[in-house]
Order: structure tokens, then C-alpha cells, then sequence
């Protein structure tokens, strides 16, 4: 099967714009050719169905029914060239470390409050900032042990971070399943020199788990704690759970005692739990700290880890850097922390807060893209040049009315690439999730998930909204 | 273990079993309706409703259908969504109960279950009940079986296991009697049942146990019903046999307690041990006839209370006291 189109005035990651193709996929690209359309469909096939049997789905609800949908799965996996990687991983890890010392700081002295940084309000004031946990120490000092930063590629080809997503980011289960079913599908495509695994997230993660144990116990029972099957990304918690041979629990599974620590509830009577690498959100972790209607969390875990009795992964109150005003003064978090100047850049943001960017946002909305502070999955944004006069002027009215809480960016084009459709194999906007572990020491998972915007012309990957995944490749070498 | 996940599994695999126990309860009645009647669609209602009484389900079957004839009758059975014990729905349930434990058992068990989940959404039950597929059924009974297999081959042999082989356990024995029990309803179907219309219905009783070649083995004999009875409820050797399947219950509720079968230390145990002890010591005779139904009856309610024991026992599904816990555990 031959891919070859018109990569156009876009950034292609398999093809330079005069439409040869790049070092890096040359390999796979020959492979594809030798595949006959027949072979092709087939092995597509039987990588659905093999999704669709293990149940590796997520749910849509709305119906009476809820429905379980598998995360559609392109086969042309996207491949990052070693030396590109590096850099990535630099500068991934600069910014996890930068987060963490900035967590640490404002949920203790506030320095980089006080030495004017960033604008103290901004960090008070914030949705997810949590001021029950002032002066609180958590384990080892870390606040984000796992993090999913989204990246995306401009037209040039040049990486920006997104987001961050410090508090529960999910997808790492279609990272590995992806990966499974390619060498299943595709032994024979993947490189000599190489592909770099990704299998051993769950046993990285684990040991970042361990890490944090209280009091240093060298042999901590570490659960995974999810709001339950109904949640949508249940399997992925199930999945983490039986790779990392640690039970899931439930809100209703776990009790604090007297004593302040927590328990899970099992045949044999109570069973002490040291750490939980938890998929529910602060509101709804502890119906006695956050939200009192919250049946999906325990009573008394908070108290539990404020007493230094529990582990937690990620810690409370990390929402407040995901925040996207403040995700604007990562790159002075480095600066100020490590001296160092940002590797990986951020797009570039206005914060109608101030008053210059307030005009600037409002006389430009239809060329920009203004996004609400802590809204996430493609909710809460309006995209500037496609919306409509009426859309436009619904937007500037909320702007006016909370400026702190909306951001504006100049549109990016993200980059393409190639993706089998009804109509063959065409270019299609995608970004990289990229996971990073933070115990002992910073592991980067090498690759990441990436996602692909099924739709011709889209530009939102999410799952929701009609986006899929590829399996992503970081080479041992260069081609 | 969890006692949220030892609950799951006790229901994954009885209604696993109840899927397929359900399926031959079907079985048998067509095949012996089918004895005495010409198609299936002459099958009078008032041969059906024995049946849907022995299972508690008339009133519900009434309520839901004002047609009545056999294939909505196996279209309740088998598909209806508002029917709790259809097939549908028992493995949907099955399903949920063991997508919230996928961590905890096997993906091989996990996939099974969906898979037969799917095989029965995707199955178009105006075909299937207007037909009477028989290879339907025996396509749902095997997937049951494999799905013990699956069990048996790539589960821990651990306490979870013997979670599943009580749920299983409960509910065959359970079905079993109530397998036997369908001859008592067969035999108000019509005033003349001649000997050859007799040995066909207890036949096809058999043949809903997997119980035919076992029988003609142990009895090398004509099929009479009174040797059926002893094969199906005292037997110590066919697996589907009410006293081997509670015997088998009782090993397992004392693998999970590791207390000794000479005692007991919870309600479960000891209702069981006075349930095998009264089989044990019963003879054929204390079968014949009609003596058996009661005995039939007793056995179900006696089962009942064994199944409320256990998760009283271990799946606390009452609200207990979390202090009061705490303070048996430190004490």
C-alpha cells in the first residue's frame, strides 16, 4: 500500500515539504509499500477485534445504555528520531523538577510569591489551590509523581508544551496496549536498530509508589484507588492495578481508623494500606475536607495523610499548576528554581488579566484561541477563526466579566501525519502525551501516547471528540 | 482479599452457571414438549407455566408479554432485558461483576466472559426463539464450560478460587433440583402419560444434566425414574449430582476458613454439614415416588440460607461498624 499525499503547507512528520520522506521513516515507509492492501485490512481487523474482546474500551455515556466504544487505533505508528528524543526527555524532566519545588514552595514559604514572580493572587486565588494544605509535608517532597504533558509540534516543527495535567492524567494503558498490538500486528516493521520499550512503565511506576511510603517502610501495600467501574477510564485503572500486582480499591473498600491510618476492608478482617496512587480528584477524595455529597471517596483520608500515615500519588492540591494562567509562568518557575533558561517552550499565551492583554484578546479573538483556566478535554475554548460572529461576541462578554480566568494563544497548526481513512492514508493533525514518572529519580517514558485527530482538517485529538491513537516509536538511532 | 471482590467473584461464576443452568432448564422442557406435541408453536401456554413457576418467574412473564406463545416464552428466558434471570441478563451481570475484579483474575476469564456477553448482544433473538436453535444452546452451555476450564487452568488455586467454586457450587446443586422438579410439573401437563411419553420426559431430564451416557453407565438399565433420582440427587460420583456439589461446596467453604470438615466454625459450614449428612444417610427409597419433591423443595430453601451465611460471613453486605472492626482486629 503506497502512502503518499500532499503534506501541504503543514509540518508532516513522515514527509519534508518538497514530499520526500524523512530519515527516520524511510524503514517503515518501504514496509507499507510491500503490504498488500488485502494483508493490510486484515491485520486491521484482528487488531480491533483483539481491542474489542479484552474490553480495552472506554465508555460514552447519554444513551439509556451506556456504550462502550473502543479508542480507535491507527496502524502507522509516528516515530521520533533518538536525537530529537533527548531533547525532549531534557526538557521534560527540567519542567517536572521546576513544578515540584514550585508545589513545594507555595504550599510553604510562598518565596516566589513574595519575591513578585508570579502575582500572588493569581496562585490564592486559584480554583485548585488548597489552603487546608499549607505547611503540610508530604513524602519525599514530591507533589506530581505522575505527570502526562501534552506537547504538540508547530509548523515548522518545533515542540510546545500545552499542558502539563498534574493530577490524575490517564491513557498510559492505550500507550501499552498500542505497542502490544503493533508487535502483534507488525513484527516484521519495526527497526533493526530498535524501537525503545515502554513496557516497564508499570513496574517504574510501582517503584515510584514504593518510594513514597511513609516512614521509609521498606515493604508498603500499595493500592490503586478508583472511583469504580462506571468511571471511563476503569480499565485503565484495572490494567495499572494487575501489571503492578496491587489491589484496586474503592472508596467503600478503605476506612480510617481511630488512629489515623487506613485500612481496606477483606475477608480476613482489616488490612493496613501505606500508599494509593489514586484516579479520583481532590473534590471528591474526602466528603469530610472536599466535597460532603461525594460518595466515591473515604472519610478521614485526608486527616490520614496529613498525620504523615499515608502516601499519596499525586499529592492534594497540584490542580493549582495545571491552572493555565499559571501554566504561563512555568518558564519562570525554571529560572527561578534552577537558574536554567525553559528548553521546551510554551505557545505563546496572553493573560487577559492584564489589562494590555485584555485589549489585545478582545480586538483579536477572531485570530486567536481563548480557552477558559481549568477546563480540559476540548471543553470551555473557542477556536477564533472558525467561530461564529455570535459565538465570538458570547466569548469577549465572558472574557469581560472574569479576565483571570481565560487565557488566549495564537492558533497553532499542529503537525500532520499520515493515518488511514476511508479515503486511504492522508495527513491528520496529532500531539504527544509523553508520561513522566518523578520518584527516586525522573523516568521518562520513552515515546509517550500520541493522539490523531480522525476528522480531515480537525484540530482536537480528544477521545470524546472523535480522535484515536498510534503506537509511537523512539528509535535507538537516528534512521 | 477484598471482601467487595470476594462478593464479585461469587457472583461472576453463579451467574455464569445460571446462564447455563438456565439453558437447559429450556432444553429439557422443549425436548419433552416436544414429545408429546407436534411443533413447538402448539405448545399450549399452560404447558409452559410450570415451568415459569419454578423458577418464580410467571408473574413477571404475565406482566411483561400478552401473547403467549413458546417463543416469547424463550424470548423471556433467553433475552429480555427486564427479566433479572434471563440469560442476557444474568451475564451481563456476570460481566460487571468480573469487569470489576479484571485486575484480580485472569484476562483469559475476563475475555471468556466478554466474549459470550457479545456472542449474545450481537445474536438476533427473533431468529433464534422462532427456531428453537438448539445449537444455541449448546453454544451458550459450552462457553460456560470453558469458562471453568479457563478457571481451573489459569487461576490461582488460592482462597479467590474457592469463591468461585461456592457460587458455582450454590447454584448447580440449586438448579439441579429444580431440573428434577420440572418431571412433577411434566406430569400435570397431560392426564394420560403412558410409559413411553414417561421414559422420554425423565430422558430428557438426563440428557439437561449431561447426565444420559453417566446414567446407562452406573445402571446399565431401561431409564426408570426412580434410578434417576438416585443418580441426580445421591449420587457421590456425577459432578452435577445435588449431594456431590454441596460436598464439593463443603470443601471449599473450609478451604477458606482452614478449619477442619469434622467442625465448623461459621453458620455456612455447619448448614451444610446437616444438609450432606441427611443426603448421605438417605437411601433410594426415601426418594421414590412423590417422596422426593418436598425433600426437593427443602434442599432449595436449605441452599437459600447457606448463600445468605456465607456473605454474611465474609462479604459483610450488611453496614457494619468500622470502630467496632477496628477494635476486633487490635484486640
Amino acid at each position: 500500500m503506497e502512502i503518499n499525499y500532499d503534506p501541504g503547507n503543514f509540518f508532516d512528520e513522515m514527509f519534508e515539504s518538497d514530499g520526500s520522506v524523512r530519515p527516520h521513516y524511510k524503514n517503515l515507509l518501504e514496509r507499507f509499500n510491500e503490504l498488500s492492501e488485502d494483508e493490510f485490512h486484515q491485520k486491521k481487523s484482528a487488531v480491533d477485534l483483539s481491542f474489542l474482546h479484552q474490553g480495552i474500551t472506554f465508555t460514552v455515556y447519554g444513551d439509556s445504555e451506556s456504550t462502550e466504544r473502543i479508542f480507535p487505533f491507527d496502524m502507522v505508528p509516528r516515530v521520533i528520531p533518538n536525537t530529537e528524543w533527548k531533547h525532549l526527555e531534557r526538557g521534560l524532566e527540567q519542567r517536572i523538577r521546576a513544578l515540584n519545588l514550585f508545589l513545594h514552595d507555595v504550599y510553604h514559604e510562598q518565596k516566589i510569591l513574595k519575591d513578585k514572580i508570579i502575582p500572588s493572587e493569581l496562585v490564592l486565588g486559584a480554583k485548585h489551590f488548597r489552603k487546608a494544605f499549607m505547611g503540610i509535608d508530604v513524602p519525599r517532597d514530591i507533589y506530581i509523581h505522575i505527570c502526562g504533558t501534552d506537547l504538540i509540534r508547530d509548523d515548522k516543527g518545533d515542540y510546545l508544551v500545552l499542558e502539563d495535567n498534574g493530577r490524575c492524567p490517564s491513557g498510559v494503558s492505550y500507550m501499552l496496549e498500542n505497542r502490544q498490538a503493533m508487535k502483534r500486528a507488525f513484527p516484521r516493521f519495526f527497526p533493526s536498530a530498535g524501537v525503545k520499550s515502554v513496557l516497564d512503565y508499570p513496574q517504574r511506576l510501582l517503584s515510584a509508589l514504593r518510594h513514597i511510603a511513609p516512614n521509609g517502610n521498606p515493604n508498603p501495600t500499595v493500592a490503586v484507588l478508583t472511583p469504580g467501574v462506571y468511571n471511563s477510564a476503569y480499565f485503565e485503572h484495572c490494567f495499572l492495578a494487575r501489571q503492578m500486582g496491587v489491589e484496586i480499591v474503592e472508596g467503600r473498600d478503605l476506612v480510617v481508623s481511630k488512629d489515623d491510618c487506613i485500612y481496606m476492608r477483606t475477608t480476613e478482617g482489616l488490612k493496613q494500606v501505606d500508599v494509593l496512587y489514586r484516579r479520583i480528584d481532590d473534590d471528591f477524595i474526602d466528603p469530610e475536607v472536599f466535597r460532603k455529597d461525594s460518595l466515591l471517596g473515604v472519610p478521614g483520608l485526608v486527616r490520614a495523610y496529613q498525620k504523615g500515615n499515608l502516601g499519596l500519588a499525586n499529592s492534594i492540591g497540584t490542580g493549582v499548576a495545571d491552572d493555565k494562567v499559571i501554566y504561563c509562568y512555568v518558564p519562570a518557575m525554571i529560572k527561578y528554581y534552577l537558574g536554567e533558561d525553559a528548553i521546551l517552550p510554551n505557545v505563546e499565551t496572553w493573560l487577559p488579566f492584564r489589562d494590555v492583554d485584555l485589549k489585545y484578546t478582545l480586538e483579536n479573538m477572531e485570530n486567536l484561541v481563548v480557552k477558559a483556566a481549568n477546563e480540559a478535554g476540548g471543553y470551555g475554548m473557542i477556536i477564533g477563526p472558525t467561530a461564529s460572529k455570535k459565538e465570538l461576541e458570547e466569548f469577549r462578554a465572558k472574557v469581560k466579566a472574569e479576565p483571570r480566568n481565560y487565557i488566549s494563544q495564537t492558533p497553532i497548526s499542529l503537525s500532520r501525519h499520515p493515518t488511514y481513512g476511508d479515503e486511504g492514508f492522508d495527513g491528520r493533525h496529532i500531539d504527544l502525551r509523553p508520561y513522566i514518572i518523578c520518584g527516586e529519580d525522573v523516568n521518562i517514558i520513552p515515546g509517550g501516547l500520541t493522539r490523531v485527530a480522525l476528522r480531515k482538517g480537525s484540530l482536537v485529538v480528544n477521545s470524546s471528540q472523535g480522535g484515536g491513537s498510534k503506537d509511537t516509536w523512539v528509535l535507538n538511532a537516528d534512521e | 482479599m477484598l471482601c467487595r471482590v470476594a462478593d464479585s467473584l461469587f457472583w461472576m461464576s453463579r451467574y455464569i452457571e445460571r446462564a447455563e443452568s438456565t439453558v437447559r432448564l429450556l432444553d429439557v422442557t422443549l425436548q419433552s414438549l416436544l414429545e408429546t406435541e407436534h411443533s413447538t408453536e402448539d405448545i399450549d401456554y399452560s404447558l409452559w407455566r410450570p415451568l415459569l413457576a419454578s423458577l418464580g418467574d410467571q408473574e413477571l412473564f404475565e406482566s411483561l408479554y400478552t401473547e403467549k406463545r413458546s417463543h416469547h416464552v424463550t424470548e423471556f428466558l433467553l433475552f429480555n432485558k427486564e427479566n433479572p434471570s434471563s440469560v442476557f441478563s444474568t451475564v451481563a451481570v456476570a460481566r460487571e461483576n468480573s469487569r470489576m475484579i479484571r485486575d484480580q483474575i485472569s484476562s483469559e476469564m475476563w475475555e471468556v466472559i466478554n466474549r459470550l456477553y457479545l456472542f449474545l448482544k450481537n445474536s438476533d433473538p427473533e431468529l433464534i426463539t422462532r427456531e428453537m436453535n438448539f445449537s444455541f444452546f449448546q453454544q451458550i452451555k459450552e462457553y460456560s464450560l470453558l469458562f471453568q476450564g479457563i478457571t481451573e487452568a489459569t487461576f490461582l488455586h488460592k482462597l479467590g478460587y474457592e469463591f468461585i467454586i461456592c457460587g458455582r457450587q450454590i447454584e448447580r446443586a440449586d438448579k439441579t433440583c429444580r431440573i428434577l422438579d420440572t418431571k412433577r410439573l411434566m406430569i400435570s401437563m397431560s392426564d394420560e402419560v403412558d410409559d413411553v411419553v414417561d421414559t422420554a420426559q425423565w430422558a430428557a431430564i438426563l440428557r439437561g444434566c449431561s447426565a444420559y451416557e453417566a446414567y446407562h453407565r452406573v445402571f446399565a438399565d431401561e431409564i426408570e425414574g426412580d434410578l434417576v433420582k438416585t443418580l441426580l440427587v445421591l449420587s457421590r460420583d456425577f459432578p452435577r449430582s445435588v449431594l456431590f456439589s454441596i460436598t464439593r461446596l463443603q470443601t471449599a467453604l473450609h478451604a477458606i476458613s482452614k478449619c477442619p470438615t469434622t467442625h465448623f466454625v461459621n453458620e455456612a459450614e455447619r448448614l451444610v454439614g446437616l444438609l450432606i449428612s441427611r443426603l448421605q444417610y438417605s437411601t433410594p427409597k426415601d426418594l421414590a415416588g412423590d417422596k422426593v419433591y418436598p425433600l426437593l423443595g427443602l434442599i432449595e430453601d436449605e441452599l437459600g440460607e447457606i448463600a445468605v451465611a456465607l456473605s454474611d460471613t465474609y462479604m459483610f453486605s450488611e453496614i457494619v461498624d468500622p470502630a467496632a472492626e477496628v477494635a476486633e482486629t487490635t484486640a
